[in-house]
């Protein structure tokens, strides 16, 4: 067999089956061993599965990763809209500019997001001591730090430009005229965008969608540090089995279990959103 | 651009920066209780950070784990294009769907599985575990980035070079490569970039290594200090630099490619 340049393709695979795949199989492997005495000793045990099954903080807890991953979806979206379509109407110097402006955000670290939120919101923080300023409240606001909206702010904040560069790449590739001649033929503004402009931009929602949505119902960090007593999250209880508890049996399942409903989830939002009438015609087309 | 898209776009950019420059103001702020009003201008907090040898460590190690993420993700990414625009791959949607696999995983049960193995084959956590599951989530990235670059590229190029003559590798070297060296450069800073960034893998698979982002979430559990500000905000200048350093040399790149063709 000589060498081919599809050939390439081998050790990268190799990769992914070993450091990906091979690790997700090995999760499958665990969740039906066995724990004595802290040793993990395989076995083909149902004890784990039978566990979470009929543990009402363990659904809860996926139940919560789906909300937080869709809430985070709708927000990224409805805020993404208006942002990626002022984007089309830039100069092409203006794109060049503001995709930079867009991505540095995403170049601080997870940590350095975290901590400055928690300056941004805090008692004595920004926003507090301006309203206070302003004197529209007399107290410092408390729900805005360590709450539910502290989390849905935060993982809309960071992943709203994955959102906006979906759409806005979608957008650009939206004839004008169709736009103009929606306007010309007697559509409002709103009524020519959810006619012509949200039915052809629905690719880049879907893409922007799973990508955000993959991102963010994962996430543990953002709850644990900055959610407070609404913290807690399905992968911070499969760590807490992982190592302190140390049943790696249910951390396998538990971890299983969560993967398989952000998955079936993740391909529900995209099926339904690519069958959208627009979105047919798109791909369709391509 | 009519007033209302211009103020969109003001909005928007105040919001994903707002976060950033309160964290800088504090940096500069004579006071170690981060509150308003601001009490005057010090650089009392980069002094202290300075003499804060724990801080020097972690940030070198940080740096020296994020070289070789860069420098995998970017090889890697660069077989994976290669092997994607290859004519005659019969695979190729497969692998495509393979490659986002690390991707659509979330970070954190991805992490705990590859700990999980590792303890059990007895491969040791540390620098080389994070390593290489740092370019594992950088793959996808990199990939798309010169993946993109590739597709827009004239296949008849390299045809012609093969027809004069050329082997494979002389093609690669001499027409291929020139024309993606940018997005190569691309994908080498994505990978610096999103291991710097990592705090999440690092959790599960740093061992006993301890970067920088891992030594800062076991500060600030505690409480917010004025000197971890000033040390975000150097974290931030510096890979604010890298980015930009990248971005330059990619542009001097396209000007000089579009000036030879």
């Amino acid at each position: 067999m000589t060498f081919r340049q599809r050939h390439l393709a081998l050790p990268v695979a190799a990769a992914i089956v070993a450091g990906c795949l091979a690790p997700l199989a090995v999760l499958v492997a665990f969740s039906f061993y066995e724990v004595e005495d802290f040793e993990l000793v395989p076995a083909f045990s149902f004890r784990a599965w039978g566990e979470l099954a009929f543990s009402s903080t363990d659904w809860f807890l996926i139940g919560k990763a789906v909300l937080s991953g869709v809430a985070t979806t709708v927000f990224t979206a409805i805020l993404g809209y208006p942002v990626a379509l002022a984007l089309t109407r830039l100069a092409a110097s203006g794109k060049g500019l503001a995709v930079i402006v867009l991505l540095t955000p995403l170049y601080t670290g997870e940590i350095v997001r975290i901590y400055a939120w928690r300056i941004v919101l805090g008692g004595e923080g920004l926003v507090n001591t301006l309203l206070q300023g302003v004197g529209l409240i007399d107290e410092p606001l408390k729900f805005l730090l360590f709450s539910p909206f502290t989390i849905a702010l935060v993982l809309t904040y960071n992943n709203l430009p994955f959102m906006v560069l979906a759409i806005w790449v979608s957008a650009e590739m939206v004839d004008r005229r169709l736009i103009e001649a929606a306007r010309d033929l007697g559509a409002r503004p709103i009524d020519a965008f959810f006619r012509v402009i949200f039915p052809l931009t629905t690719p880049g929602l879907a893409a922007g969608s799973l990508t955000v949505f993959a991102l963010s119902a994962g996430e543990m960090l953002t709850p644990s540090l900055l959610g407070g007593t609404s913290g807690s999250t399905a992968m911070a209880l499969v760590d807490n089995l992982f190592g302190t508890a140390f049943d790696w049996p249910l951390a396998s399942a538990l971890a299983l279990a969560l993967l398989a409903t952000l998955f079936l989830v993740a391909s529900a939002m995209a099926g339904l959103l690519l069958r959208l009438k627009g979105a047919r015609a798109v791909v369709g087309r391509v | 651009m009519g007033r209302i898209g211009l103020s969109v776009l003001i909005v928007a950019a105040g919001f994903l920066y707002l976060p950033l420059v309160v964290l800088a103001v504090f940096s500069f702020n004579d006071s170690a209780l981060m509150a308003f009003p601001l009490s005057g201008f010090t650089l009392e907090w980069y002094r202290e950070l300075a003499g804060n040898e724990n801080f020097l460590r972690g940030f070198v190690t940080s740096f020296l784990i994020a070289q070789p993420v860069g420098i995998l993700a970017m090889l890697f990414g660069l077989m994976a294009s290669l092997a994607l625009t290859a004519p005659g791959f019969r695979w190729r949607g497969l692998f495509a769907v393979l490659l986002l696999v690390p991707f659509l995983v979330p970070k954190s049960v991805l992490s705990i599985a590859q700990a999980m193995i590792m303890s059990r084959i007895g491969f040791e956590r540390g620098a080389t575990a994070l390593i290489l599951a740092q370019s594992l989530v950088a793959l996808p990235f990199a990939t798309a980035l010169i993946a993109a670059v590739m597709v827009r590229l004239d296949p008849r190029l390299i045809e012609a070079a093969r027809d004069l003559g050329a082997s494979p590798w002389q093609a690669f070297l001499r027409v291929l490569l020139p024309q993606i060296r940018p997005a190569l450069s691309g994908a080498y800073s994505v990978g610096v970039i999103l291991s710097l960034a990592d705090l999440t893998i690092a959790m599960f698979l740093a061992g006993r290594t301890q970067p920088l982002s891992l030594m800062v979430a076991s500060e600030f559990r505690r409480e917010l200090r004025p000197d971890l500000n000033a040390m975000q905000v150097v974290v931030l200048v510096l890979t604010a630099v890298l980015v930009g350093l990248s971005e330059a040399y990619r542009r001097r790149r396209l000007k000089k490619l579009a000036a030879e063709a």
